[in-house]
């Protein structure tokens, strides 16, 4: 089993919509075409179909999210006020 | 012989005696700064995700570096992928190297998840296909990360809405035999089992049965929603949007009462943000939960800090 392979196409069915519409469409084709082995093939056959949409809207909304937001625990934004707070604390202790 | 009989007794009474000391902190988030820094006294360590940091400018780094010293830091990395077959790249193994020599984290930590595959980024964590491959693939990553970074990192169990096609081995069987190849740590995410055990028809409590208690140092605790799939189904996804519900300060204090080390619980919270008297009062449910779990172990002593 080539892993390595595997996780390609995973990703590539997690990230691309018209991937995995053609993967839906015709598993075995779409997995051998991938180079996938015979194992891996009828793997992927048996996929979590559910799962497969639900996690992939889930990463195409984590996607869109890191597009539109600053990094999480940035300082950029809050800089002064964390220091005017840090500096407070070591004027009081 | 007679000295070594003395000396096994005493290691016995130390251990009836041992002391416990749990710590409860909160994600670093920029949105939660100020109620983070006024209530230091209640926090006892802060979470900062590490990939924010990699390519920052230095007086963001300096900055950081000045949070550390106010209070406990620890570094959480999310975009490495260590759990893949495919090796991770040295320049996100060096950045990571960088910023752990720059903050002098209490400890760093990761995903047992891929993040990338041919290529191409997912932008989220992945659950591999539970083989023997990913997981000699994460064991080979976790010794060059360990060996680049100087310090070996605690590992999270991710959620997933997917049930991982291909896989072989059971999510604990699987994790299991990475932190026994890697000799690393669980950071165990008790949302995530949560969420998988309701996703993928499995008891989270046998699930704390399986994986080994002496490698849990670390604990996230966090909320999600159920969410509608295409066929009326449900199921929970883990966004840290929400409380942590019910069930994980049941399965915290199940932790506490199995795993014989000190634990830092992290309360994650990435959105949606109540006030911080409500993050406060979750991290002091947190603090009882330990306190019922250790009490729950034979011959053991507890003290929180």
């Amino acid at each position: 089993m080539s892993a390595r392979a595997f996780e390609a196409f995973l990703t590539r069915i997690y990230v691309d919509a018209g991937a995995r519409t053609r993967f839906a469409a015709n598993p075995r084709d779409e997995t051998r075409r991938a180079g996938l082995s015979d194992e891996e093939c009828a793997a992927l056959e048996n996929i979590d179909w559910v799962g497969l949409e639900m996690a992939a809207r889930s990463f195409a909304r984590k996607r869109e999210l890191q597009r539109k937001e600053q990094p999480r625990n940035s300082f950029k934004n809050n800089f002064e006020n964390i220091f005017a707070t840090i500096s407070r604390r070591f004027r009081r202790h | 012989m007679v000295v070594a009989e003395e000396a096994a007794v005493a290691v016995a009474g130390a251990e009836t005696m041992k002391t416990f000391v749990d710590k409860v902190g909160l994600g670093w988030r920029a949105d939660l700064a100020a109620g983070i820094l006024s209530h230091l006294d209640g926090i006892d360590l802060l979470e900062v995700i590490a990939d924010d940091f990699f390519d920052a400018p230095r007086s963001e780094v300096r900055a950081l570096k000045t949070l550390a010293s106010q209070v406990p830091v620890v570094l959480h990395g999310v975009g490495m992928g260590l759990a893949s077959a495919a090796p991770v790249g040295n320049q996100r193994l060096d950045k990571m190297a960088r910023l752990v020599e720059q903050v002098r984290p209490q400890f760093w930590s990761e995903h047992l998840a891929f993040v990338r595959g041919g290529g191409i980024e997912i932008g989220h964590l992945a659950a591999p296909p539970r083989i023997a491959d990913t997981l000699e693939g994460a064991a080979e990553n976790l010794s060059r990360a360990a060996a680049l970074i100087g310090s070996k990192p605690i590992m999270e169990n991710i959620a997933t809405l997917i049930d991982p096609p291909g896989s072989v081995l059971s999510e604990s069987a699987w994790i299991s035999g990475i932190l026994a190849s890697s000799d690393c740590h669980l950071l165990l995410d008790l949302h995530n089992v949560y969420a998988n055990g309701l996703n993928h028809g499995y008891d989270p409590q046998a699930f704390l049965c399986q994986i080994p208690a002496k490698c849990i140092s670390a604990i996230h605790i966090a909320g999600g929603k159920f969410i509608s799939a295409p066929d009326g189904s449900q199921r929970l996804l883990d966004d840290h949007l929400h409380d942590v519900p019910d069930p994980v300060f049941e399965l915290l204090e199940q932790a506490a009462a199995l795993s014989p080390n000190p634990l830092t619980v992290i309360l994650e919270r990435d959105g949606a943000y109540p006030s911080m008297a409500c993050l406060l009062a979750q991290m002091e449910r947190a603090r009882r939960a330990l306190r019922r779990g250790r009490a729950r172990r034979p011959v053991a002593r507890e003290v929180l800090v």
